[in-house]
């Protein structure tokens, strides 16, 4: 009994040995010739639209080279990334997720190249503003906005556009507002119209967006440095995160913000949006394209959350070269191919909101609209991240914080304790 | 209320004539009868609703689920979200590697259950319970706990992103399985079949071969359909060692669709869709295997 049990085992064994020796000779691939390219857009999303035309480009200017590239799923690297990079299966260049959880913590592990000296020599710092080179540089404890360059970011986002159902603001004579005080008017007649104003995912990043909005509203860059990159603590009880948190809560009783949002999904927010059944929705540039091909039967337009100087939004995700990639000279390359105006130009006119574009080769209105607005937002330096980043684990407290408030389960204050523990822990984590 | 209190009043009367007698008797189970096929009817529809939403948003094209949502019927029949999908993961190569997987590790894990739980149900090796309940451990361990040592083994095997680690992996916790079920089962093996084969002159592997596995091969083959069914669901696992786009399973490729922030709805549903349609039809074939080997296991 034990000998046909070890025999099998042994059977085992020996097959994967024999297996592992074939699988090991055809992995080796140093050669410059090849290289291997993983990103998790979509093929007819702006950004994959324009890197599939630098791949092209990068082709013809380097004949002989093949190109691998492979569609990941999101998941999968957010999953795995540490495992593959340490791995020989490391890929040559691959987009990643900015941030101190995402690239930070890779970039600390050692699993990333540095690009400081690529950055400089090929001009990408040049093309990026401050605002957007926050999140492509990490200090030695993987922490975002100082040191040396571990990606390089290839399109941006702004997280608090207002998108808004033209035909329905002709129907109650709303105009577009430009102050929050505007804002607030308008959806004050909605509500009176019996028209709740806006459509909201509480169960997902949306709504925490727009009560990072109303704490923008009360904040300097000062504030934001010290919120998302530890430059001195933070006050949740101070005028910004007060602020944020006795308005939500207002906008919930007066009506503005459903009171059912608690549980809607992102999807299903843009969805209801979609079908006309709300005037506005708040939510990031990422929607953008899909409006533009899916909103066949009404008219609509977008404007920023009015009055504010701050906006959540970042760069997009980055381009990262693993420590292990084989052929780290062309990875550069692709990059760079990336970084192009052609590149640039066609993934703004594909709907994306390109970091290098040139505005007056985008010749659709709406895209041109929508990286003017961009343009200006960094021109005064006034990304402002996401409320999510500066704790792992965070992106859950704020939903919870939020919902808490659209259910009126506890009050303001009671909820922004709730978001400074978790916060003021991690502090404590990292020593700060 | 009143009609039970009717027919259980004819039932006290056997005198009524034959035909009659029975035509009552099934009119009496009636109303039960009626309440468990409206709950069976309700059951139903509860398990197949997502499906039917499933296949009606696969069939829509994005521009008429934005307008309508995800009830509205399609307006028109719309294939080229199943079409695009298709080739952009190339599916058909996904299914073949699920299969591949799936198939391997239903025939190595029965195998590998055969053997052991000869060992610990016949054999009757010393410190068997200790064995079973170590094997019980084995396959109660989430998998999230096995992935980083299995991610350094693989890696200094070289096999790290292939199927080869995959197989393995599985074959052992299907087997493991599969070892604690088949132990029970030949634990109350007839003794007197073992007995007569051994004054024949058969062997321990003879007896294994020409005796046990025959004998047992009802619950050997729903093992086995068990085995590929699970196998072919399995998600964390695959997700982490199959990295190469060549080298996934259907699961991990129907990731490719959710986004960071966005999800296409349309192409995610035709994916869940053509997701769904191996597992119907290896059910459909695999069926009567099923009904036979729960109903032998039953009957002894």
């Amino acid at each position: 009994m034990f000998r046909a049990k070890a025999g099998a085992a042994f059977g085992v064994l020996l097959m994967a040995a024999a297996l592992g020796v074939a699988a090991c000779s055809g992995s080796d691939s140093g050669d410059s010739k090849t290289l291997t390219l993983w990103h998790y857009e979509g093929p007819n999303s702006a950004m994959g639209i324009a890197w599939n035309q630098a791949i092209n480009d990068f082709k013809a200017s380097h004949p002989g080279v093949t190109v691998k590239f492979e569609e990941k799923s999101f998941e999968q690297i957010q999953q795995t990334a540490s495992q593959i990079l340490g791995s020989d299966q490391a890929p040559d260049v691959m987009e990643y997720n900015k941030g101190n959880a995402t690239a930070g913590l890779l970039s600390k592990q050692g699993l990333l190249t540095d690009l400081s000296t690529q950055a400089q020599q090929r001009g990408w710092a040049g093309k990026l503003s401050p605002s957007l080179q926050t999140t492509a540089r990490y200090d030695a404890d993987g922490i975002m906005g100082s040191g040396k360059w571990y990606g390089v970011p290839n399109y941006g986002e702004l997280g608090d556009l207002v998108y808004y159902n033209k035909a329905m603001f002709d129907k109650y004579h709303v105009r577009v507002p430009t102050t929050l005080a505007e804002f607030e008017t308008a959806m004050d007649t909605f509500v009176k119209a019996g028209v709740t104003p806006l459509s909201v995912g509480g169960g997902e990043y949306p709504a925490q967006q727009i009560f990072y909005d109303l704490a923008l509203s009360k904040a300097t860059r000062s504030f934001v440095d010290d919120f998302q990159l530890y430059k001195h603590k933070v006050d949740f009880h101070g005028p910004e995160f007060s602020y944020a948190a006795d308005t939500f809560a207002r906008w919930v009783k007066a009506g503005y913000i459903p009171k059912n949002s608690a549980g809607i999904k992102a999807e299903d927010m843009g969805v209801a949006w979609e079908q006309g059944k709300f005037p506005m929705v708040i939510s990031g540039t990422w929607w953008y394209g899909r409006f533009v091909s899916e909103v066949k039967n009404f008219e609509w337009g977008s404007f920023l959350f009015p009055g504010n100087s701050l906006h959540p939004g970042s760069s997009g995700n980055l381009w990262v070269v693993p420590a292990k990639a084989k052929n780290k000279s062309l990875a550069y390359d692709f990059i760079d191919a990336t970084m192009k105006p052609d590149v640039q130009n066609l993934m703004a006119n594909s709907g994306g909101l390109p970091v290098a574009a040139e505005p007056a080769s985008v010749t659709d209105e709406k895209n041109r609209d929508l990286i003017a607005l961009f343009d200006g937002v960094v021109s005064h330096d006034g990304l402002a991240f996401y409320p999510d980043w500066p704790a792992p684990g965070y992106y859950d407290t704020m939903v919870a914080g939020v919902q808490d408030l659209i259910n009126a389960a506890k009050t303001p204050g009671q909820v922004l304790d709730e978001l400074a523990k978790p916060y003021n822990d991690n502090l404590a984590d990292i020593g700060k | 209320m009143a009609t039970a209190e009717a027919t259980r009043a004819t039932g006290r009367h056997p005198a009524a004539p034959g035909a009659k007698a029975t035509g009552r008797r099934r009119q009496g189970r009636g109303p039960a009868r009626h309440v468990v096929l409206a709950g069976l009817v309700v059951l139903v529809l509860l398990t197949v609703a997502p499906l039917l939403v499933v296949a009606l948003n696969a069939v829509k094209s994005p521009a008429d689920y934005a307008a309508h949502g995800p009830l509205g019927m399609p307006h028109s029949v719309y294939l080229r979200g199943i079409a695009d999908f298709w080739n952009r993961v190339d599916f058909g190569r996904k299914l073949l590697n699920s299969f591949l997987v799936s198939a391997a590790v239903a025939v190595g894990g029965v195998i590998l259950s055969v053997l052991n739980a000869y060992a610990l149900g016949i054999g009757r090796v010393r410190g068997r319970t200790w064995f079973l309940v170590f094997f019980l451990v084995a396959n109660l361990l989430p998998q999230e706990v096995l992935v980083y040592p299995l991610y350094y083994v693989s890696k200094s095997l070289h096999l790290y992103d292939t199927l080869t680690i995959v197989i393995i992996i599985f074959i052992v916790i299907q087997g493991s399985f599969g070892t604690y079920l088949l132990t029970s089962v030949y634990a109350s093996f007839p003794g007197e079949l073992l007995d007569a084969a051994e004054v024949d002159g058969a062997g321990r592997f003879r007896v294994l071969w020409r005796i046990v596995v025959p004998v047992s091969r009802p619950t050997l083959s729903v093992l086995l359909t068990f085995f590929f069914v699970w196998t072919w669901n399995e998600f964390f696992l695959p997700l982490v060692f199959l990295i190469s786009s060549d080298q996934q399973t259907v699961p991990v490729a129907l990731g490719v669709l959710q986004g960071e922030r966005m999800m296409d709805a349309t192409t995610t549903s035709a994916s869940a869709l053509l997701g769904i349609v191996p597992a119907v039809l290896f059910f459909l074939i695999f069926q009567r295997t099923l009904t036979r080997g729960v109903m032998a296991g039953s009957v002894k």
